[in-house]
């Protein structure tokens, strides 16, 4: 098997996960205005839940439920808690990302006061593997593309098509004007936070799966993977993130493949602080 | 008493090194997320600089330089190092970037340098760090005993701290300084004023990022290892909060936060882990971060000015304008008495000359939408142009592509016989076409005379070299701005004003101040997006008396207004928009006549 399929395979994964993280975060600044970085956080305490209740002798997929809801309840709480009134007040974008990144310090290191700072995976098999092209997959990392496909369309779906996703992209555009148009805006938001915060507890979970063992401060890195992949489709648009995301995730795993490992982060770094200098619109935004 | 010591050198080194994020964050509202990598680059050069070449000692560690330079090169390097750092990322806070995008930026580049530089053994030597950093004057001194040479150390640590609180201090209550402060409260504005973003916040990132490095090299040399463990983009956090608390923006809530915050934290967590042995190795460090994290957030909530506040710069006019000292001002009559009735003003010379201002085909388009298509407009000098138009026909966005604060998709802008169109808003304000805006945009925590101060053009201050120079270098020219201001703040019925904060002012009052401060500028032609827009009417007609006065002394401006009895009174010609293109122009009178303005806009 070619070193460039393998890896490919691998990117696919990456970019599957990533995918799940990018379109989240996107939509969550989208339609809040919030550059939340305590988005990875937030992935992180997905996966402790779903830690929990695969510890309690569940199967991880019934943790991976558990940790949607439980992280569609924590983005909701952050948003309702903290983010909102200060958005009320009339705090600067600036200040809200500050909040954020205490926010991310607090639940992050939260889980890691109580989970202490060792390495913990899921009791999960990771079923037969399969050779797909060239590529070897075990049936899981399938599951985990699989499940970022269904999840991709149905963010499409969600955008297109209900009345809450044209309430969200009505929002995003003018949040003043969607109130004036009889969008209910706060309500949306809050929407946005419980789903967005769902997609991040999913994100988290089938993240811990891939990697295989986690603590508390795995995601630090990959907060800029999300990063990298949300502003090179241009923040705040949702199909661009997936674009991102697979751009990021394939050249992060090819480039493994061929110079050191740690070193793949860089491509991520190069692109991101690229795509901020030349067009921080992104490749498919126009709105800055 | 050793620990003492290294307490005074951590609250030394964290000291400085708030202070240059004050002056970043505090003062020129630069949010620098990558700052921490600053004060490890000054720390890295101050050890290689300092250390032998890496041959020596067996070579048991790697790294560059290895120069073994006398005290203090290492120390000048380190922060030569951070300011050169700061260069790269320049383009991250330039004119186009929202803030937050590039604070964004600059956090991803400390993690991966951070990773980086962990990972990449034969370059910085890895996660291993160095160690045995030569300490400086170690054996040059006659320091018998080892304490001596600690408080040594300690003091000098101290006392550089004190000459970097000297030194921001000088730049920051400095025209200069009021410039970042007014780039900080409002860029865009600070832009059509003639400052010149991309300067001033590589400016401060440069001077951030030596002042960074500098308290890299005071820390590296009395520890005596670089690890890179250490230098974690968390601990840029540590340093925000530090600033925060303290009060960003006033350097010595920046001193006082580096004692609370980082060296307070460090003795608090060593207290309890005295005290309580037993308690897993884990939970201290990370309840530490969650503190942090609390302390950030519940201080931005309840009191985000800190613990000491930007203080209010109350400024008094220089002696010999005895006026400014009589505070009650004259509720009636301010403007202009000599505006004579518009009826009778002096007909203004047809403009047998070149128009002060022309465009050809200027045209804008936002996505599908042709804000301003190919719009062809001549301003005659001395004119009091008006522009009317319904809302949506584009007038706003004309006039920010005549000042330069949106980019033309199509067509040119002349001003003074030379084509402008590509020519940065900053640089056209700099030649004298100055425009306002139609939302308030006054710079709310300057006060109303530091507003019109820092319109001042080419003041002697108003550079980084001229506010290092200091005060004496300047008080002349500031002198004489503070002269003029207050004079234009008297002659519009401020005085009473002068030292409030703009941003506490009435809507109507901002208006003013918006005004007065555009006059500073000198400006050959003023550019007025609805100036008297929410003003009362009785305010609004001084304030067009004033302006047909400044007309009469030489100057043009155009103005959008919506207020056609505004218009009928005090402008000529008048200029009508709808769609984006011009449908009409001429005197009001002769607008009335015409079916096609009437129907899309004087009806009624």
């Amino acid at each position: 098997m070619s070193l460039l399929l393998a890896s490919v395979g691998f990117g696919l994964i990456t970019a599957a996960v990533l995918a799940i993280a990018a379109v989240g975060f996107t939509l969550q600044f989208a339609v809040t205005d919030v550059l939340n970085l305590a988005f990875a956080a937030v992935m992180t305490a997905g996966a402790f839940t779903a830690y929990l209740v695969n510890q309690a002798g569940y199967s991880v997929w019934v943790g991976l439920a558990a940790a949607m809801v439980a992280c569609a309840a924590l983005s909701a709480g952050l948003n309702y808690l903290v983010y909102a009134p200060f958005q009320r007040r009339g705090s600067a974008p600036i200040t809200l990302v500050i909040v954020s990144l205490g926010m991310a310090l607090i639940v992050e290191f939260g889980i890691a006061s109580v989970a202490g700072g060792i390495d913990v995976s899921y009791q999960m098999s990771q079923g037969r593997t399969v050779t797909i092209g060239g590529m070897l997959l075990s049936t899981v990392q399938l599951i985990i593309i699989a499940i970022s496909v269904v999840v991709m369309a149905a963010v499409h779906a969600l955008l297109r098509y209900t009345k809450l996703g044209k309430a969200m992209r009505a929002t995003a555009a003018n949040r003043m004007l969607a109130r004036g148009c009889g969008i209910r805006a706060s309500q949306v938001i809050a929407l946005t936070w419980a789903l967005t915060g769902a997609l991040g507890g999913l994100a988290g979970t089938v993240f811990a799966i891939d990697v295989g063992s986690f603590n508390a401060s795995s995601t630090d890195i990959f907060l800029i993977l999300i990063l990298a992949a949300v502003f090179l489709g241009g923040p705040g648009n949702a199909y661009g993130a997936m674009l991102g995301a697979l751009v990021i995730g394939l050249a992060t795993e090819v480039s493994a493949a061929y110079i050191e490992p740690d070193y793949k982060y860089v491509v991520a770094f190069v692109a991101l602080l690229a795509m901020l200098a030349v067009r921080p619109t992104g490749l498919l935004g126009a709105r800055a | 008493m050793y620990y003492l010591i290294i307490l005074l050198v951590y609250a030394a080194v964290d000291a400085i090194a708030c202070l240059g994020l004050s002056q970043q964050f505090g003062v020129a509202g630069v949010t620098n997320f990558g700052f921490i990598i600053f004060q490890a680059a000054g720390a890295y050069v101050a050890a290689v600089l300092a250390l032998p070449p890496d041959t020596a000692d067996g070579g048991f560690q790697t790294y560059i330089g290895g120069l073994s330079l006398p005290f203090p090169l290492p120390w000048i390097g380190a922060a030569v190092a951070g300011g050169v750092l700061a260069l790269p990322f320049t383009f991250l806070v330039g004119r186009r970037l929202r803030g937050d995008f590039a604070a964004v930026g600059l956090l991803v580049t400390a993690v991966l340098l951070n990773l980086l530089v962990m990972n990449y053994r034969p370059l910085f030597n890895g996660d291993a760090g160095l160690a045995l950093v030569p300490t400086p004057l170690r054996q040059t001194m006659f320091v018998t005993t080892s304490n001596a040479y600690q408080y040594g150390y300690a003091a000098a640590g101290l006392v550089l701290a004190a000459a970097v609180y000297v030194f921001v201090r000088r730049i920051t209550e400095s025209p200069y300084g009021r410039t970042l402060r007014a780039m900080r409260d409002n860029d865009k504005v600070a832009d059509s004023l003639g400052k010149n973003l991309v300067a001033l916040r590589t400016g401060a990132l440069v001077t951030g990022g030596a002042i960074a490095g500098l308290s890299g090299a005071v820390l590296v040399s009395f520890i005596g290892v670089w690890s890179p463990a250490e230098w974690s983009y968390a601990e840029t956090i540590v340093l925000f909060t530090a600033v925060i608390i303290g009060g960003a923006g006033n350097h010595a809530g920046a001193v006082l936060g580096a004692v609370l915050v980082p060296v307070g934290f460090e003795e608090v967590t060593r207290f309890i882990s005295n005290n309580n042995p037993n308690l897993p190795p884990n939970l201290l460090p990370s309840l530490q971060w969650v503190a942090i994290g609390l302390l950030i957030t519940v201080f931005l909530w309840l009191r985000p000015q800190g613990l000491l506040p930007e203080r209010r710069r109350m400024i008094r006019a220089p002696a010999r304008s005895p006026a400014a000292q009589a505070p009650p001002e004259p509720p009636a009559e301010p403007a202009v008495e000599s505006a004579p009735a518009p009826a009778a003003r002096a007909p203004v010379p047809a403009p047998v000359t070149e128009p002060i201002l022309r465009t050809s085909g200027v045209s804008k388009a936002f996505g599908g939408v042709h804000a301003v298509a190919g719009v062809t407009i001549a301003v005659g000098r001395g004119t009091l142009t008006g522009l009317i138009g319904p809302n949506g026909a584009g007038k706003s966005t004309l006039l920010s592509l005549l000042a330069g604060t949106a980019k033309a998709s199509a067509g040119q802008v002349i001003y003074q016989g030379q084509d402008v169109t590509a020519v940065p808003a900053y640089r056209r304000a700099r030649a004298g076409l100055v425009r306002t805006f139609q939302l308030a945009s006054e710079f709310k925590r300057l006060t109303v005379l530091e507003n019109l101060l820092s319109a001042v053009p080419s003041h002697r201050g108003d550079t980084f070299a001229g506010a290092v120079a200091g005060r004496r270098y300047w008080r002349g020219a500031e002198d004489l701005a503070i002269g003029r201001a207050t004079e234009l703040i008297e002659r519009f019925g401020l005085a009473r004003h002068a030292n409030d904060y703009a941003g506490d002012l009435s809507g109507g009052q901002r208006r003013l101040v918006e005004i007065m401060r555009a006059l500073m500028t000198e400006p050959s032609m003023l550019l007025l997006d609805e100036p008297m827009a929410g003003v009362h009417p009785e305010l609004a007609r001084r304030i067009g008396a004033a302006l047909v006065g400044l007309c009469q002394d030489g100057m043009t401006i155009l103005m959008v207004e919506h207020e056609l009895s505004i218009m009928d009174e005090f402008c000529e010609p008048v200029i009508v928009m709808a769609d984006g293109a011009v449908l009409a122009e001429g005197t009001m009178a002769e607008l009335r006549d015409r079916t096609e303005v009437v129907e899309a806009y004087l009806v009624g």
